[in-house]
């Protein structure tokens, strides 16, 4: 078990440096550069842009720059270079506001997928199953902020409440009044968020029970005279879960990257928003140290997946 | 364990959705007296940095305009009047050296007291024969002599092998005149060589008074007497008389050494200002007491007196001492700490009418109105500025009463003007799209192929079609609604056989195959815009289908904004392109169309040359007379419209929707409140009153509506 997990960090610090390299140099390869003035202002000269690129050492040779770069992150002094305020404090002030949403939509995704995929299996091929395929295809195919846009549009012009941003805007609440007032704003964007999870997951716990079903033990605790609750409940889901276990652990990266579409259309100040505008405004620190840490988190995840499914199923030993 | 499944679900989404009961709606919001003393604007993106000496986004000047407050501003009718400051004067001061070797018509060889007297005799004399002449010389008030005076000045210059090393110029200047002119005067010394002869200062040698060290940079001579002892200068000088009693929103009050601060950061290089060409021309700022201020420029420059509408920054919150103490506080290294780093552009203080409360990064910016404003505060309590990143969802919240004012689409505005609950405001932007050609390319190096081109596109069906109504044709590069912009002049008509025709002139005629070609070669070029602006892709194929009927052979590209702009555009590597400029209301033209300025990275990179035109822009410069300045920026616009290196397109309108119940409010001399609906300004500006705005529970009824 130990030498399992000194192996595996080991490798994964390597895995890290590589990917440090590689984004860096992708980050680089696009083209454009950041400045904080806009070139074609006739007002600003071509002597204040070179202060800037020197400023931002971009004149230096490029591992001069990632060693400066990630001496900066990693001793935390890295700075935003469009409003020069510590990345690490604007990614924490992100995440926060990101890690509602994220557990919301986890939660709905879960609790929903779970029923909806378990009654499809059990009723194969009537009339319940083929209307969730169908709606399972629907939301999966559907675009997201097609579908945000027209959710909004309905629920605005029929209910005159605002939808957008995590608080009634103008109105300062207090106490319960507040909690329902972000519980509301957070409805919305989490339930876009979670529909594609929904389609995808219950899809997945459907395979998962019929495949479950049609083993032989299902089979003799039916013909043993079982309730079928007893034995798709008890015999058929505990086994069924398995998988899922592992999943938890593949949600982690989920937190950092948050979603663009759905935080820009509700103007969310999420963590996908930030890293969105840092691309574009060629925000090299914000954008690096977002790549930088959802590359730890993935690593992490990974990490406490092997060791659920270590801990789930004794079969398997690494 | 399935009534589990079941039951946890249900009850869990049905608690959610009851958080809907308590929202409040539209309805309530207006009832609420908290939010009708706020306004709430929308804005796509956030702002960056809260200085007015560092922003150079459009979010954060929107913002620094209510926090801060410059010496001057704009009135309804676009001209200067006091703010910071209650007024001002501009004078000139001139120099020239005396030059002893020059022959004067008429009286020869004159040292310094005899010019003096010869210049004081002219004045009284009023010799009306020399018209322009006898102006200047009525504008002259004092004619002094200053001694001559040795000094030594030493610079790091370039030796031969290119070597950085120390020079040091021994000076013997000779005696120089001094007028005091009681308005600026671009022409003075022109006219004065009326009186002291043609070649007066030009044949003045300031190379004979130098003494350079070490001997070899002896060659720069006279390229060192020219920066040393320029035969003439104009300086021109502004005296501010600031307004007493006026507080920051701290309670400090507000004085000269503020008004010199700010100039001094902008001036700091470390600071990486990018206003500083505003004030490069400044020689220096000098604090008279503590309510005047006198500005000294090097050089004639108009544009000077608006570059003072610049927001005061507070000297007491931001000298080196207090930075210092910042960096010490929060363990940064002071002698690396400046402006730039300051925790103050997060949360800036000024003397505007509003103060700052809040700013959360990419969710708002909240300013409450500054009860000790010194013009009485405004009638909202509660500014805020709200960043809500899509355009759809604007709407949306605006429909839902949490945003009252964003930057509408035209589409929007179709469908929100017929709205009773809204009222609308529309004008005229500063800014203009067009097509620029490449000149320095064939065919665009022939008149005729430019004006042609421009002839074949349709610009009223763009305008129509592109921006369902939301814009005007504009001819030349001056504001619309300026006195600069000559009204004078027809935009190209829509003629397609007249362009066929012109460019039969130029040589282009129908081949075989419907192309127009010259010596066997196609008429055929690329057109080529930034992606991410729809408008521009639009006008891109039209402009392209336009010209294919005449049979040209254009190709298209939309490439990514830097690519765009490092690659194609400061690299002057296209034939031609769609962009647009956002223009100030000052007219000077000179990095965008003088001649000088055409080089890589460079502005005027479609390279426009016209000796005419550059003099004209110089002179522009120059002039401190609005009337002259009007009279020249006229005929400029005429050769510019006349050589057609762009062409112009269209000016946009920007579009504003409000909610109804917004309204001015006054209190006259008995204290009643009166409401009166909002009008926008001659020049269109609707937010000018913008203190004087409140949002009633109702929409009000007007007296004077029928």
């Amino acid at each position: 078990m130990l030498a399992f997990i000194g192996r595996s960090a080991i490798q994964k610090i390597i895995t890290l440096f590589f990917v440090s390299i590689i984004s860096f140099l992708i980050v680089h390869l696009a083209p454009g550069e950041p400045s904080q003035i806009d070139p074609l202002n006739p007002k600003f000269t071509q002597e204040v842009l070179e202060r800037f690129r020197k400023e931002f050492h971009l004149d230096k040779p490029l591992h001069i720059q990632y060693l400066y770069y990630y001496r900066d992150l990693l001793t935390g002094k890295s700075v935003s270079w469009k409003d020069n305020r510590p990345v690490l404090k604007k990614i924490y002030e992100r995440f926060k506001n990101s890690l509602w949403l994220f557990i919301l939509g986890t939660l709905i995704t879960w609790t929903l997928s779970f029923p909806v995929g378990i009654h499809a299996a059990i009723r194969r091929g009537g009339l319940y199953d083929r209307s969730t395929t169908f709606l399972a295809y629907l939301l999966i195919s559907i675009p997201g902020f097609f579908f945000a846009y027209m959710l909004i549009i309905f629920v605005v012009t029929h209910f005159h409440v605002p939808v957008i941003g995590m608080e009634t805007f103008g109105i300062s609440s207090t106490g319960w009044h507040w909690f329902m007032d972000r519980m509301w704003h957070l409805l919305l964007p989490s339930i876009l968020g979670a529909a594609g999870g929904i389609a995808v997951l219950s899809r997945y716990v459907r395979n998962q029970m019929l495949e479950v079903e049609s083993q032989d033990y299902v089979r003799t605790a039916k013909a043993k005279g079982l309730s079928p609750d007893k034995v798709h409940y008890k015999h058929a889901l505990r086994n069924a879960l398995l998988p899922f276990v592992t999943m938890f652990g593949l949600i982690l990266p989920g937190l950092i990257g948050g979603s663009v579409i759905i935080e820009s259309i509700f103007s969310w100040p999420g963590m996908g928003r930030m890293a969105y505008e840092a691309i574009l405004a060629r925000n090299y620190p914000v954008i690096l140290a977002v790549n930088f840490i959802s590359a730890i988190l993935v690593l992490v995840g990974t990490f406490i997946s092997d060791l659920l499914y270590m801990v789930v199923d004794p079969r398997i030993r690494l | 364990m399935r009534r589990i499944l079941i039951a946890v679900p249900t009850l869990f989404i049905l608690f959610l959705l009851q958080s809907y009961l308590w929202v409040p709606s539209y309805e309530e919001q207006g009832e609420n007296p908290e939010r009708l003393n706020e306004f709430i604007e929308g804005s796509i993106g956030d702002a960056q940095i809260l200085n007015p000496v560092l922003s150079a986004d459009s979010a954060s000047s929107g913002i620094e305009s209510k926090v801060f407050e410059g010496l001057i501003d704009r009135d309804e009718d676009l001209r200067f009047r006091g703010r910071l400051a209650t007024h001002w004067e501009i004078f000139e001061e001139a120099y020239f050296y005396v030059n002893d070797e020059a022959w004067i018509p008429k009286v020869g060889k004159k040292d310094a007291q005899g010019v003096v007297k010869l210049l004081r005799d002219a004045i009284k004399a009023r010799i009306r024969e020399n018209a322009p002449l006898f102006r200047s010389l009525g504008k002259i008030q004092r004619v002094e002599a200053l001694p001559a005076r040795s000094f030594e000045f030493s610079k790091k210059d370039k030796n031969a092998e290119g070597k950085k090393i120390a020079v040091t110029i021994r000076v013997a200047a000779p005696p120089r005149i001094r007028l005091i002119l009681k308005e600026v005067d671009q022409e003075l010394f022109d006219h004065l060589s009326g009186l002291l002869g043609r070649e007066y200062f030009s044949s003045f040698d300031g190379a004979r008074f130098i003494d350079i060290l070490p001997e070899t940079f002896s060659s720069k001579r006279s390229a060192y007497a020219r920066e040393l002892l320029p035969a003439t200068e104009n300086n021109p000088v502004i005296v501010f008389h600031l307004r007493p009693n006026v507080r920051f929103h701290d309670g400090h009050v507000f004085d000269a050494e503020d008004v010199r601060f700010t100039y001094q950061a902008i001036m700091n290089p470390k600071n990486l200002s990018p206003r500083i060409a505003d004030y490069e021309p400044v020689k220096a700022v000098e604090v008279l007491d503590p309510l005047t201020v006198r500005v000294v420029y090097k050089r004639l420059y108009s544009p000077a007196l608006g570059t003072w509408g610049m927001g005061i920054l507070p000297v007491h919150l931001l000298n080196s001492k207090a930075l210092r103490q910042e960096a010490m506080h929060r363990g940064l290294d002071p002698d690396k700490f400046t402006l730039r780093q300051s925790e103050f552009n997060r949360r800036p203080l000024g003397c505007g009418p509003f103060l700052f409360r809040e700013w959360k990064a990419d969710q708002y910016i909240v300013l409450e109105r500054f009860e000790d404003y010194w013009e009485g505060s405004p009638n909202y309590k509660r500014y805020t500025f709200r960043i809500v990143p899509d355009l759809l969802t604007q709407e949306m919240e605006f429909y839902a009463g949490t945003v009252d004012g964003y930057g509408v689409q035209p589409h929007q505005v179709e469908r929100l003007s017929k709205d009773p609950a809204y009222q609308s405001f529309s004008g005229l932007s500063f800014g203009y799209t067009y097509i620029g050609y490449n000149m320095r390319r064939e065919p665009f190096k022939d008149r005729r192929v430019r004006k042609a081109l421009g002839m074949a596109i349709d610009v009223d069906k763009i305008i129509k079609y592109v921006l369902y109504e939301q814009g005007e044709k504009i001819t030349g590069p001056f504001v619309k609604q300026t006195d600069f912009y000559n009204h004078a002049i027809e935009p190209l008509p829509y003629d397609p056989e007249g362009a066929l025709r012109l460019l039969a002139d130029a040589g282009w005629k129908k081949g075989p195959k419907g192309w127009l070609q010259k010596n066997g070669k196609r008429l055929q070029f690329t057109l080529i815009t930034n992606q991410g602006n729809n408008l521009r892709k639009a006008i891109l194929s039209i402009a392209q289908n336009s010209w294919k009927h005449i049979g040209i052979d254009v190709r298209t590209d939309v490439l990514e904004w830097a690519v765009f702009i490092q690659e194609r555009v400061n690299k002057l590597d296209f034939d031609a392109l769609i962009l647009g400029w956002s223009m100030g209301i000052d007219p000077d033209l000179y990095q965008i169309w003088h001649s000088s300025q055409t080089g890589p990275n460079q502005l005027n990179f479609v390279a426009f040359r016209n000796e005419e035109a550059d003099d004209l822009i110089t002179k522009i410069r120059q002039e401190y007379d609005h009337e002259r300045q009007v009279q020249y920026c006229r005929r400029l616009h005429e050769i510019i419209a006349q050589e057609q290196p762009y062409s112009f397109l269209y000016v946009g309108k920007w579009t504003a929707i409000l909610d109804k119940r917004i309204v001015i409010k006054e209190v006259d001399p008995e204290g009643k409140p009166r409401y009166s609906r909002i009008q926008p300004t001659k020049t269109g500006n609707y937010t000018f009153y913008f203190n004087k705005w409140i949002k009633l529970p109702e929409v009000p009824r007007f007296e004077m509506e029928g």
